[in-house]
């Protein structure tokens, strides 16, 4: 008998301890989803919202420290005003536009911006999703990134743009990050981060899909102008060719006269056919009358 | 309303227009400048001189492209518009062929033509012209992505024109 009651004592002994337990735990779990925000204690409901009185109350999605935040309300697009790592002025329009920009937030230091910048360079970015996707890197303004250093990752792979402006106005929280904006309504169609050039091509297909654009995959002709053997390398080269030559603008044997003659100090024909450096396009300028 | 403004230009730029206004290389410069002067004082040439070209167009520029155009305008379509603002040395003020001292803006329809384009392609026409302005050589150059519709593409063209200030 007296055994039985011992061991009835200890089994109500062991029953308290798991008791006080689980009351423990489910405090715990309690007090974690207040933290969350989950409004488990909240004693005023919003009246006339689908969650209240009963259902749950909307939870505030967090993101790991480091991991931009989803923008809450959807935002305009704007052009970008800057400088080219070349130093030129520059205004790229992604407004009012007949296609899809996908601008890249870069930054020269971070080494995960790394891996996109060589994606770029390898031509991993050529064929985008979209409506006639065209891709701009855009990086902050001299003031925070070195141009040499930019201009080295660029390798003239992706038009970039240098620009602080831009990361304000855009809102850019971390680097890299990327933003997809709709030219026909001036509006941002998704934006976000990652890791790896196929994670954000993955987003950006799932962004096309979902607007309904078609997904061309053609190759961006922001980075097919200029790279055959039309663009202004030829275009140099003939310049450079022709001075070497000696034939400069005006020179007769521009416009067929198989007799040029010779040019002069005092041949007036010369002098309107000597506009400075550089080769005027076009057919033969005319001298305004 | 984006102001783009560098070397003694600007311009404003909205309604799906873009631009860059940057330094020949002087490379170009040395190469061309003699041959340019006719030999006769190529040692004063303009070798170490850098001038601004600046380039508007309503279409997306190409990161690399030539000073009139060159790897852009194979891009354009038939409402596209290239512009390109180029200045030459200060040997050429006061030569006949920069002798106008207006801006040739607004542009008519009847300067154009298929056949005053520095590369021909089809369907497109080009129109320059030479001029003086604050002291500095100049030659427009545009290109109309469509010879047909130039009428209908000169208003934004000449509006864009208007906004550019020669410092």
């Amino acid at each position: 008998m007296m055994v039985l009651v011992v061991l009835e004592g200890v089994v109500l002994a062991l029953l308290a301890v798991l008791v006080v337990g689980l009351l423990r735990t489910h405090a715990e779990i309690l007090r974690r989803l207040h933290d969350l925000g989950a409004g488990v204690y909240d004693d005023q409901a919003v009246p006339g919202s689908p969650a209240s009185p009963a259902g749950p109350a909307p939870v505030a999605l967090r993101t790991q420290p480091g991991v931009a935040e989803p923008r809450t309300t959807a935002t305009p697009a704007f052009d970008l005003a800057g400088t080219t790592p070349d130093g030129a002025a520059a205004v790229i329009s992604v407004v009012d536009r007949p296609h899809t920009t996908l601008l890249a937030f870069l930054s020269s230091g971070c080494t995960t911006c790394r891996g996109f910048w060589d994606a770029f360079a390898q031509g991993e970015a050529d064929h985008l999703p979209g409506l006639d996707t065209h891709l701009v890197a855009v990086t902050k303004g001299s003031a925070n990134e070195s141009p040499a250093k930019v201009r080295e990752l660029a390798r003239d792979s992706v038009r970039t743009i240098m620009s602080s402006e831009a990361w304000l106005d855009y809102a850019v929280p971390v680097s890299p990050y990327f933003v997809l904006v709709d030219g026909r309504t001036g509006r941002v169609l998704g934006e976000g981060s990652g890791t790896t050039w196929e994670q954000v091509s993955g987003l950006l297909e799932q962004a096309c899909a979902d607007a309904g654009l078609t997904s061309t995959g053609a190759p961006s002709r922001s980075r097919r102008g200029g790279l055959g053997p039309d663009g202004p390398t030829r275009e140099r080269r003939a310049d450079e060719e022709l001075a070497r030559a000696g034939i400069g603008p005006g020179h007769p044997s521009l416009y067929g006269q198989t007799d040029p003659e010779p040019i002069g100090p005092t041949d007036e024909t010369s002098v309107r056919a000597e506009p400075g450096a550089g080769i005027p396009p076009g057919p033969a300028p005319e001298a305004p009358a | 309303m984006s102001r783009l403004s560098a070397h003694g230009l600007s311009v404003n730029l909205s309604g799906g227009w873009e631009g860059e206004i940057y330094l020949r290389p002087p490379d170009v410069a040395a190469a061309t400048a003699p041959a340019a002067m006719g030999g006769r004082n190529a040692s004063q040439g303009t070798a170490t001189t850098q001038f601004p070209v600046l380039q508007l167009a309503n279409f997306a520029l190409p990161s690399q492209r030539g000073d009139f155009g060159g790897g852009a305008v194979e891009l354009m379509e038939a409402h596209s518009l290239f512009v390109s603002l180029f200045e030459y040395g200060r040997e050429s003020v006061g030569t006949a062929l920069f002798a106008s001292s207006t801006v040739p803006w607004p542009v008519s329809a009847d300067t154009f033509g298929p056949n005053r384009l520095q590369r021909p392609l089809p369907g497109q026409a080009g129109a320059q012209w030479f001029f003086t302005q604050s002291g500095r050589p100049f030659c427009l150059y545009v290109v109309l992505g469509s010879y047909l519709l130039r009428r209908a593409t000169l208003r934004p063209l000449n509006r864009v024109l208007h906004t550019i200030a020669i410092g």
